[in-house]
């Protein structure tokens, strides 16, 4: 362990983790397909981790350096690694051992720019990886989310019940109408092909739809493919911790996911934590998903 | 063997044959429930024929005979053949339990079809001995173990081997064993599992096929399970079985314990998403180092001051404070440990053994890094000496031998 201390001025990042299965969790959470890229960017404030799709669809997943029991950043600028997010979930879940918690250290860069992960939670025992990086691409557009106008159009919904809801609009077609009215206050998904779905959502009590604000009426579309996405991994613990999602319409029809994935130990976990994912807010990670909106819907909404 | 039922209809007979001098037969008949006993009743007649040992086989007209006169006959010898082959006995309650509920679950997963080898003093369980790829398993019990009032016999030293289906031998197993403990009752022996192997006609078919039976005998009914095997395998291949077997008895200079075998299965299974190779290293010093790499990504794991059975060797100090993969490089430039490499699903079915719940497993190398062993020790209930009437064994084949 000695040796570690040394080593360590010389590299960017040394960190700890004490619970490698929440990490999982979040980073499951946007790996919607097999195969798919992601850009690491280290900083002071944590790690984040940013995927994104054909210019239309980006996922981002913040790991604040307070989800860390050791947290040590010493580079210049912020960093910016890339590695293939399905292999270093696979790698990840292998340091997670079921009815342990797997304490694990990240370090990097290594002496060929990886990323190098060991378990440290005992001494005669210890699973070790070493994942490559690669210089990143770009990031092909900004996602600057900026809010249409004064007032946030925004509702917050069981987490469970969005996900049933979007796996439900998946037989009637490939776009999704998504309309928020304040009056009634309610959110509607529209899904219009070989048939027409329709879902509303009403405000009427926070059985479903937690919080809602909404001052004028709008419509997007999007693709459902890209919708799907935004939910189709979302951790058990999510469901089971019956946890909310915000949904935010930006300026131009952008579509703001957010959800947030308990990182905490799994002996905390036990307590029951309520609706409102009361819980030590620094043991949360955060997941947040930008979508598109398709580009024929007419300029009604601005 | 070419039995003719159609001239019994659906009605048959139950047997006892004796036999004088110069081969005469004599045979009383006695009417059994067809439908209750069904096939087995061949079986039957199989087994008695076996005891009086010099009747090989019985020809069509013997039925016409037996159907006209209803008394005594005289059999005709014919060709000598797999025909004397007879095995039968009486599983036991710790042979019901070992089968059961541990190795044939566990054997199941090793692949579908296993050789069963019967000698006079022991019952094998073995996979892939003939065909050279996977991973072979041997699993080998003292006739003890399993089995009492065992009676075996053949032209080929009392040996008999043969292909079975493991999946429809756990199943009629299971099946049998629920069967015996639901009829109960009968008094101690009547509801014994009894296994034997039989000939008989199947269904809509004109050839007889051999079988391993299982009947369950209650006080007033019977069950009985007929699991198809291949034909017995012949004195050659029976030969090159035996070499096979007694050419994987060879064991590793070194052994480690592992500590927790389900532990180490998580990870390998966990670790077979991220590549197909794993290098397996092991020293004298206790140290079981595991690493899959690719292009992209090493993972590993490394496991110290394991027990070590065989040679054995003091790590150097200089060795404490390196990374794995250098402690591993070192220990093998210095001789004291060697490394192979093997498929990792392999290596994952090799650990899915313990549901057969050993008391410890070993990993080792064998000489000349030949393959990757483990062998599975068991003890006698309570104590912790070896329980010497029951081994398995995995030798998983390695990709580079160099």
């Amino acid at each position: 362990m000695s040796s570690s201390a040394v080593d360590a001025e010389a590299l960017d990042l040394v960190c700890q983790l004490d619970n490698v299965q929440g990490m999982v969790d979040a980073l499951s959470a946007v790996r919607w397909k097999r195969n798919q890229d992601a850009v690491i960017e280290l900083s002071e404030h944590g790690v984040v981790f940013i995927v994104e799709e054909t210019g239309c669809l980006q996922a981002k997943v913040y790991l604040q350096r307070e989800l860390f029991t050791r947290y040590e950043y010493s580079a210049q600028g912020r960093p910016r690694l890339g590695v293939s997010l399905g292999l270093f979930v696979d790698c990840l879940n292998t340091f997670s051992v079921p009815g342990h918690s797997s304490f694990i250290e990240i370090r990097y860069p290594g002496p060929d720019m990886q990323l190098l992960l060991k378990s440290v939670d005992s001494l005669d025992a210890c699973i070790y990886a070493e994942v490559k990086t690669r210089i990143p691409d770009s990031i092909s557009w900004d996602y600057n989310f900026e809010p249409a106008g004064s007032t946030p159009l925004t509702f917050t919904v069981k987490s469970a019940a969005l996900k049933e809801a979007i796996d439900d609009l998946e037989w009637p077609g490939s776009s999704i109408q998504i309309k928020l009215q304040p009056d009634p206050p309610a959110v509607t998904f529209r899904g219009e092909g070989h048939g027409n779905l329709q879902i509303d959502l009403y405000y009427v009590n926070t059985d479903l739809l937690v919080a809602f604000h909404c001052d004028r009426q709008v419509s997007y579309r999007y693709k459902y493919k890209f919708l799907r996405a935004t939910t189709s991994n979302i951790p058990n613990s999510v469901i089971k911790d019956n946890r909310g999602s915000k949904l935010t319409i930006g300026r131009g029809g952008m579509l703001k996911v957010q959800h947030l994935v308990s990182v905490a130990r799994s002996s905390t976990l036990h307590p029951h934590i309520d609706s409102a994912g009361y819980q030590q807010p620094s043991r949360i990670a955060y997941i947040e998903f930008f979508v598109k909106p398709e580009e024929d819907e007419d300029a009604v909404n601005d | 063997m070419r039995w003719n039922w159609a001239l019994f209809g659906g009605s048959v007979v139950s047997m006892v044959v004796s036999m004088g001098g110069g081969g005469l037969v004599r045979v009383i008949w006695g009417l059994w429930n067809w439908s209750c006993f069904g096939g087995s009743v061949e079986g039957e007649m199989g087994e008695a024929l076996a005891g009086v040992g010099k009747v090989d086989c019985i020809g069509r007209e013997m039925w016409g005979a037996l159907a006209g006169a209803g008394k005594g006959l005289i059999l005709r010898k014919q060709e000598q053949g797999q025909n004397r082959m007879k095995f039968k006995a009486f599983l036991t309650e710790n042979g019901v339990n070992l089968l059961e509920k541990r190795f044939l679950p566990a054997l199941d997963k090793m692949g579908k079809i296993c050789h069963l080898f019967l000698t006079s003093e022991h019952a094998f369980f073995l996979h892939n001995l003939l065909s050279g790829d996977g991973v072979q398993s041997i699993a080998q019990f003292q006739k003890e173990a399993l089995f009492d009032d065992y009676r075996i016999s053949s032209q080929n030293e009392d040996r008999i081997a043969f292909a079975i289906d493991m999946s429809l031998l756990s199943r009629a197993v299971r099946s049998s064993v629920s069967i015996c403990s639901e009829l109960g009752g009968g008094g101690s022996n009547a509801n014994r599992l009894q296994i034997k192997l039989v000939k008989k006609l199947p269904p809509n078919s004109t050839l007889p096929t051999p079988f391993l039976t299982f009947e369950t005998k209650g006080y007033k009914s019977a069950v009985i399970q007929d699991v198809p095997i291949s034909k017995p395998l012949s004195r050659a291949q029976v030969l090159e079985l035996q070499t096979a077997l007694d050419m994987a008895q060879d064991l590793p200079q070194t052994l480690v314990q592992v500590p927790d075998l389900n532990q180490l299965q998580n990870f390998v299974d966990r670790m077979k998403h991220v590549g197909d190779l794993l290098n397996v290293s092991i020293s004298k010093y206790g140290d079981l180092h595991v690493q899959t790499s690719t292009t992209l990504i090493t993972l590993g794991a490394e496991f110290r001051k394991l027990l070590v059975v065989g040679e054995r060797a003091v790590p150097p100090p200089e060795d404490q404070n390196v990374s794995a993969q250098i402690r591993s490089e070192r220990a093998i430039l210095r001789g004291d440990a060697q490394s192979v490499q093997v498929n990792v699903k392999h290596f994952s079915k090799s650990l899915q053994c313990h549901q057969v719940k050993p008391d410890c497993a070993f990993y080792g190398i064998a000489p000349q890094g030949a393959c990757l062993t483990v062998i599975f020790q068991f003890f006698i209930p309570g104590t912790r000496q070896t329980d010497k009437s029951i081994s398995l064994h995995c030798r998983l084949p390695v990709l580079d031998p160099s």
